[in-house]
């Protein structure tokens, strides 16, 4: 019982200093492609983390099935998000102003 | 001091915040969501009540009320906006004019 | 440690309602917003209000965003709020903030002092049993009160008939003209019937637990928006007779249930107790496919709306 209740509190933490990360870089870091590997990339791993926590918490296989299925959509949607605001800064006529010049 | 009053103070505090943003601004975008601004004041009102009255349950008389009041206001929300833009594409005002005195 | 949690999204929801409104560009101040609802999202949530917090998230939050961004593309973006040069006065300034600032003492002062009357939490409790279902939320939208749940759906599509009156029924045709990326064409076919399944079990949910028409609702109005988006306009392109049907089903079968309730020597919405579980179903179901299909029509009409203005939507930095 402290075992998983262990396991529990050190994903959540995990978790915690991933979307602190995420939300950092988000703030920040200089232009829009690099802001958006932050928020994707970090936050799906915290996010992730959270999940894993919360299905060890619950102890039910299929709460933890919900659970895992709840993350793996919001991995696909923002991973769709984020290569789709890409895309659109790419195609920019104005240059792109916001990559960084270096 | 219980979990209810802060939600309830709060709820006072929001609805009082979205009245100044009505005042203060004359874009109609903002003034829509000033609006939407007091509706979760006064939503956050209700359901805090809810939490109050609690036995078994939270009472669930507000709580379904708020649930017809967010769908209505959302509506009506959508109606307000549509008369906005349709204000702006044909004359291409965004405010409230100025009255001269 | 629980109050703590509590005073913190409260001073959150306040902090994030001013900033909204003292946002310096419109995009700024929708995202606030979102995040303003969110955080009353968890507030709910605290409370014990599940029901209100999946709606607040999903149609607040969600569906009224997405509505907020696509009006965006029809107001300036990079202008400061608006004020500008014709900033009111000092003095008239001064009045409102001391109007509100009245104002605000007297609303807290009302707030504190609520009678405590006991509210309907133990009546509405008792009559669970011969409600039908076992969620006293929901109880109480399609049974106790189910005239507000009507009238409601009747709202909804009364907002939809408003925005065709203010500027012509002809957005709402208009063919989907732009270029859809492949790629977010096949992640909505992924997820459209995702999103039709979650939907159905949240309605079926909504008997027992958190959940029922109106997050259902949502669900397939965000499948029929991400459609449309996807360049499928399904519902606007639809036999007409079919998208007629479809908006008015939840309002015409809960006044004719009425009516035959009433005809049976009832009350109005006086469902008979053995088949009342069943007949909310049906109801909700019903009023679940009409306020999805007036949501998705709404949103629609607001795309085309926007399509007139022939301008793709680019941030304020352009």
């Amino acid at each position: 019982m402290t075992m998983t209740n262990l396991f529990t509190i050190i994903l959540l933490l995990a978790g915690c200093f991933f979307f602190l990360g995420g939300t950092l870089g988000l703030l920040r870091f200089p232009d829009l492609f690099s802001r958006l590997h932050a928020l994707t990339k970090v936050d799906n791993i915290g996010l992730g983390l959270i999940a894993a926590g919360m299905a060890i918490h619950i102890g039910s296989p299929w709460a933890a099935l919900k659970i895992f299925l709840i993350w793996l959509s919001t991995l696909l949607a923002s991973s769709t998000a984020c290569y789709l605001v890409a895309k659109f800064q790419l195609g920019r006529p104005s240059e792109s102003p916001e990559v960084p010049a270096k | 001091m219980e979990t209810y009053q802060i939600y309830s103070l709060a709820s006072a505090v929001i609805f009082a915040v979205g009245l100044a943003g009505i005042f203060t601004t004359r874009l109609f975008f903002k003034k829509i969501i000033a609006t939407k601004i007091m509706g979760g004041g006064v939503f956050l009102c209700f359901v805090s009540f809810a939490e109050r009255d609690a036995l078994a349950f939270a009472d669930p008389v507000p709580h379904a009320m708020v649930i017809t009041g967010i769908v209505v206001a959302v509506s009506a929300a959508a109606f307000a906006l549509a008369l906005a833009r349709r204000i702006q594409q044909l004359t291409g005002q965004e405010t409230f004019p100025v009255e001269e005195e | 440690m629980s109050l703590w949690i509590d005073s913190l999204l409260a001073v959150l929801a306040v902090f994030l309602a001013v900033r909204c409104l003292l946002a310096p560009t419109l995009p700024q101040c929708v995202f606030l917003f979102f995040a303003f609802g969110l955080t009353l999202a968890l507030a709910w949530a605290r409370l014990g209000a599940v029901d209100v917090a999946i709606a607040e998230a999903a149609i607040a939050a969600g569906f009224l965003g997405v509505l907020l961004i696509d009006a965006l593309r029809d107001f300036s973006r990079s202008r400061s709020t608006g004020e500008g040069g014709d900033r009111p006065s000092r003095v008239s300034q001064g009045l409102v903030g001391a109007g509100v600032l009245v104002f605000l003492v007297v609303a807290i002062e009302a707030v504190w002092r609520v009678p405590n009357g006991g509210g309907l939490t133990a009546l509405a409790a008792d009559n669970l049993p011969q409600s039908g279902v076992d969620h006293p939320v929901t109880a109480v939208l399609l049974n106790y009160r189910s005239y507000d749940t009507w009238l409601e759906v009747g709202v909804v599509l009364m907002a939809l008939l408003a925005l065709f009156a203010t500027g012509g029924r002809e957005y709402f045709c208009r063919p989907v003209v732009r270029a859809v990326d492949p790629l977010l064409r096949q992640v909505i076919l992924l997820f459209t019937p995702v999103l039709f399944l979650v939907g159905a079990f949240l309605l079926y949910l909504g008997k027992t637990e958190p959940g029922g028409a109106f997050q259902a609702a949502v669900l397939w109005g965000a499948g029929g928006i991400l459609l449309h988006l996807g360049g499928w306009p399904v519902f606007a392109s639809m036999a007409p007779w079919l998208r007629h049907l479809l908006l008015t089903a939840g309002f015409g079968f809960f006044l004719l249930l009425g009516f035959l309730f009433m005809a049976g020597g009832g009350a109005l919405f006086e469902y008979p107790l053995a088949q009342a579980g069943l007949l909310i179903l049906v109801v909700e179901t019903l009023a679940a496919l009409s306020i999805a299909a007036a949501l998705t029509a709404i949103f629609a009409y607001f795309n085309g709306m926007s399509a007139e203005s022939a301008e793709p939507f680019t941030p304020a930095s352009s």
